[in-house]
């Protein structure tokens, strides 16, 4: 079972892989492609990394989602889908 | 330069970045600071420095201590795949790593990188390597380095560092301060000039605009990231005078004035466009936006700027990608190389300039081969007016530039063979209005095999770099070839299109 705490690490740790967000700012409502952590074309890498970490898959309209670029969001989607 | 700029003025501002300042004194107290951080942990003149570099004010301070101490950085792109950082770290022969902590516990959940030197965690403590936060505590002291000349290799760019064979550019101190010196006069630039870098640092484009503001004791500001509403958020509050963008980047800038309908920016003098030429229209419509002189620019990492066209100074010459500098020649090679191009006559861009590198490390066979009577070979298709105006005419060579940053379609290709199910594939350049080019896919299926764009794009997220991802993915029934079986990359998208498949 995955610790929901493990999900929000993870992600949050991967989108400060090459920047770290300022204190001030409210991670889990930053749009992270919007702010740059996440470049457009790193996306889809960032979604397969997510599959592979925690074995779910993510359908082509998730993908279109756009919560799926909101960290706090992003985090709901994969605990819904780890619930499923 | 550098270090005379912080004596002589030392509450100036040098840097922003994200937020940070820092001044003259502030900055070369960093330099110095990091140069004694990296002496006590046994770096030493002429040592190779690998670092994932992440646009900050600490990573620009690294250029300057890497000059002080006469050791050479070798600037990573830090989506690359682990296997494309082994192979750029041996071909660059890099002892030492700089690194994020995430880049180092990705790297050994991997099975890990060789670092025979130091490894140094830029943000917190991982095993195994020193903390970035011990800078903090060292004395500002410049150290002595007697050796150092100029002529030591400062950076090595690496124009591949994929799965083909990289070739890593090496660009001496000495070329680096003459590059730029070339640009500060061709542009006129001043100590009064904030110069705006928003590329990467493992670009050249933005070492060039970072190294340049504080040899010139002007202010740089350093975008962390780009996106076009970063980028204007930047310029409206950090006022940049000059900057070099991405011609992508500037489509994209161009694209969200218009949808938000904005007043615009002011603050620029002038702004170069780079890369790629921009249409007539979309340059009218920066200008009258911007509010500044517009140039344009061709040149190639191994050469820097060979060329340069202010857009107001020469209406009748709106095609061209400018005239050369002082320091350039350019001659357009006929394609048997016995006969120089007439004019108006297309044939390879190739130029000799005083600001070309110094070769590529460890390989003087792959430069010499690209030189014709000491002029390098762009691999540029192109052509020159009566007036000796360069003018851009298409690629020779097969490659891919998106967003500005060159992609080698083979690099691709063996990667999507790999797929199972894949019976053929081959990359190729797609055209996009925000990056220029896009890669795209062309696959050929094994008979009887399911294979779907998503699990395409999966396996390339996995082994392939964030920009060489494929943005889209054709199936088709065979691949254009020539006569000989060879295949005719630059025929996939008219045959894909004449197949009604785009």
């Amino acid at each position: 079972m995955t610790n929901m705490q493990d999900v929000k690490e993870f992600v949050t740790e991967y989108i400060q892989r090459e920047y770290t967000v300022p204190e001030d700012k409210d991670i889990m409502i930053l749009n992270y492609i919007e702010e740059g952590y996440i470049d457009s074309m790193g996306f889809i890498q960032f979604i397969s990394t997510i599959e592979d970490e925690f074995g779910i898959e993510f359908e082509v309209e998730d993908i279109e989602n756009p919560d799926m670029r909101i960290v706090g969001k992003l985090i709901e989607i994969i605990k819904d889908k780890l619930n499923a | 330069m550098f270090y005379q700029n912080a004596s002589d003025m030392p509450e100036k501002q040098a840097i922003w970045c994200d937020g940070k300042t820092a001044t003259y004194k502030e900055m070369a107290d960093l330099v110095s600071r990091y140069s004694n951080f990296l002496v006590s942990k046994g770096v030493q003149y002429g040592d190779h420095l690998a670092i994932p570099m992440n646009n900050s004010i600490e990573s620009v301070a690294l250029f300057f201590t890497a000059a002080d101490l006469g050791v050479c950085l070798v600037p990573l792109n830090p989506t690359l795949p682990l296997e494309s950082i082994k192979v750029a770290m041996q071909s660059g022969d890099m002892k030492h790593l700089i690194a994020r902590k995430s880049f180092l516990s990705d790297c050994e959940k991997k099975g890990g990188v060789e670092v025979l030197g130091v490894t140094v965690c830029l943000d917190g403590d991982f095993e195994g390597a020193y903390s970035f936060s011990e800078v903090a505590t060292m004395p500002t002291t410049r150290p002595a380095c007697k050796h150092v000349n100029g002529d030591e290799s400062l950076i090595l760019t690496m124009t591949s560092g994929s799965t083909g064979t990289p070739k890593p550019i090496d660009i001496s101190q000495q070329n680096k301060v003459d590059r730029s010196l070339a640009h500060i006069r061709v542009y006129g630039l001043t100590k009064e000039d904030r110069i705006l870098a928003a590329t990467p640092l493992y670009h050249s484009l933005a070492e060039r605009l970072v190294i340049l503001p504080l040899i010139l004791g002007a202010t740089s500001i350093l975008l962390p990231r780009f996106t076009p509403a970063l980028w204007l958020k930047c310029a409206a509050e950090q006022k940049p005078t000059f900057t070099i963008a991405v011609s992508a980047q500037l489509a994209q800038i161009l694209e969200l004035l218009k949808q938000n309908n904005t007043e615009g920016i002011d603050s620029f003098r002038s702004i170069v466009s780079s890369s790629a030429l921009l249409e007539e229209k979309v340059k009218m419509e920066l200008i009258d936006r911007l509010h500044c002189e517009f140039h344009e620019m061709y040149g190639t990492s191994e050469t820097s700027t060979i060329t340069d066209i202010c857009f107001q100074a020469a209406p009748n010459k709106q095609k061209s990608v400018g005239y050369p500098f002082d320091e350039a020649k350019v001659r357009i090679l006929f394609d048997d190389e016995e006969r120089d191009c007439v004019v108006g006559e297309v044939g390879e861009i190739a130029c000799k300039s005083k600001l070309t590198c110094k070769g590529y490390y460890k390989m003087d066979n792959m430069m010499q081969l690209a030189m014709v009577d000491g002029y390098f070979r762009t691999g540029d298709l192109g052509y020159v007016d009566e007036d000796g105006y360069l003018y851009f005419a298409g690629r020779k060579k097969e490659l891919i530039i998106t967003g500005a940053i060159n992609v080698y379609p083979n690099d691709i290709d063996m990667v999507v063979r790999q797929i199972p199910e894949v019976e053929e594939c081959a990359a190729f350049s797609y055209p996009d209005d925000r990056l220029g080019e896009v890669v795209a896919l062309a696959i050929v299926r094994k008979d009887d095999c399911e294979l779907t764009e998503r699990t395409i794009k999966t396996y390339c997220a996995r082994n392939l770099a964030d920009f060489q991802q494929p943005h889209k993915v054709f199936f088709v029934d065979a691949l254009p070839k020539n006569a000989m079986g060879k295949l005719m990359r630059n025929s996939i998208l008219e045959q894909i299109r004449l197949s009604g498949l785009d």
